[in-house]
């Protein structure tokens, strides 16, 4: 008998809860554009945050409720874009692929280190506490919060103590930028291949105090330029060689003479 | 004065987590970022309130005056799972900002054993309608704490050098250790 009863009892329960779960399903019921869905689906997933957006879904709900453009992620191959522009129903061309170029080449080797830092591994808090970190200002402590921040796996501290970044594997997201305490990873289109891999202000004298690989500001590479007539593709301002990349003109001809190798070709990528 | 006592005994001295040992999964799995530790504290306390009120209903209303109480268990799982569906369907229409902040969070609750723990503990220690709200929100907090203290010393953790065998799940479970023998300095301060 209490069988019976407390089966009725528990059915009842569960008829009344699921009644009520219907009704308010259908009261609460929120259109979702089936596009959102799709488009979500056919995005990579990653949520790396390259397209400027939150996540892959925040994205996807901004290009059909705001009319986002398609090509934003930097994830995306030709075949996810194809996708996008046939859920979109228009037609999606994609930019040039960016990867991310870290401006330093002061590696173990070249660069001089006052101490040992033995502190919490991360490159602000390195650069935050201590002057052991490296001597110079501008350079990269190699202690990999870029790696940390990457989310392809796409950067490694070298063995040189300098962070290696893949070709391949890195989708130009940004996160590294970001991640940077000292604003040395820029991201560039795969196509320009030259570029002063160096930050310091610093006078000529760092050469010999400082790094080995340091650009010293002396000029030769934009007398180079100017001989051939490409005045704009390189300037010296603060002892430093600045590219000019809204017109990037550079060549390899240009840079063979730099006395100490910051200016250089396809460094720090693999 | 009671009221109160239960309130403070709920959070910190019968801490869910760390002294009944309740709800450990989310503990372990969402603590690792203080940002999403908090809402998933916030989002139990919520359910866990909810819980209290309905679950003394069907209990005292219900199961007791039928005689049933051994249908405790079976018609709260019922509840929760129901209840945490609904809580869902409400908040996608009506709070849709904080929808999205709970995420994957709210479903998780559904299987989260201290919900249950609650319901049963109500029950078990027979407390009035006010009490029980009371033992709710009480107790969603000192979830809440729990997982604030945790996230946030792992957090800590991730900048520190940790010998390579305590790396990641070890050093977690030490820390869960350390801190519910620290919240054992609490019990024994209120009986209830």
């Amino acid at each position: 008998m209490s069988i019976l009863f407390s089966t009725i009892l528990m059915g009842s329960i569960g008829l009344i809860f699921s009644i009520f779960l219907v009704i308010a399903n259908k009261k609460f019921h929120v259109e979702v554009d089936e596009r959102i869905t799709k488009i979500e689906e056919a995005l990579p997933g990653v949520n790396c945050g390259g397209c400027g957006f939150a996540s892959c879904s925040n994205y996807a709900e901004a290009i059909v409720t705001k009319g986002s453009k398609l090509n934003m992620c930097v994830v995306a191959d030709s075949e996810t874009l194809a996708k996008l522009g046939e859920i979109m129903g228009v037609k999606v061309e994609k930019g040039e692929k960016k990867i991310a170029v870290v401006m330093c080449r002061g590696d173990r080797e070249a660069a001089k280190f006052p101490g040992i830092y033995k502190g919490i591994k991360d490159c602000a808090a390195a650069i935050y506490s201590s002057d052991v970190a490296k001597r110079c200002k501008y350079g990269c402590v190699g202690l990999g919060s870029c790696v940390a921040a990457c989310p392809f796996d796409a950067i490694h501290i070298s063995e040189h103590g300098i962070p290696i970044v893949s070709i391949e594997k890195c989708t130009g997201c940004g996160n590294c930028v970001e991640a940077c305490p000292r604003n040395l990873i820029e991201l560039h289109p795969v196509s320009q291949k030259i570029h002063v891999y160096c930050k310091s202000k610093d006078p000529g004298a760092i050469y010999k105090t400082v790094c080995t690989n340091a650009c010293i500001g002396c000029g030769l590479c934009v007398k180079a330029a100017t001989n051939d007539n490409n005045p704009d593709a390189i300037k010296v301002s603060d002892n430093l060689a600045v590219v000019n990349y809204d017109n990037y003109k550079l060549k390899k001809e240009y840079i063979e003479k730099c006395p100490t190798g910051a200016i250089n070709f396809e460094q720090n990528v693999k | 004065m009671k009221l109160l006592l239960l309130f403070i005994a709920s959070i910190i001295v019968n801490n869910f987590v760390l002294s009944y040992f309740l709800g450990i999964c989310p503990f372990i799995g969402v603590s690792k970022r203080l940002d999403s530790a908090v809402p998933m504290g916030f989002a139990v306390t919520f359910v866990m309130t909810m819980t209290a009120v309905i679950t003394w209903i069907i209990n005292q209303l219900i199961l007791l005056k039928l005689n049933m109480p051994y249908l405790q268990y079976v018609a709260f799982i019922l509840v929760i799972a129901s209840l945490v569906q609904f809580v869902e369907m409400f908040l996608k229409k009506f709070i849709p900002s904080l929808y999205k902040a709970f995420g994957i969070y709210l479903p998780l609750i559904t299987t989260n054993c201290a919900i249950l723990g609650l319901a049963l503990l109500e029950a078990l220690k027979n407390y009035n309608f006010l009490e029980s709200i009371v033992f709710g929100v009480g107790s969603g907090l000192g979830y809440t704490l729990s997982m604030a203290i945790m996230a946030g010393i792992r957090e800590q953790l991730e900048l520190s050098n940790i010998p390579k065998p305590f790396e990641n799940a070890a050093i977690t479970l030490i820390t869960a250790g350390i801190l519910a023998l620290a919240f054992m300095g609490f019990s024994g301060m209120i009986a209830l």
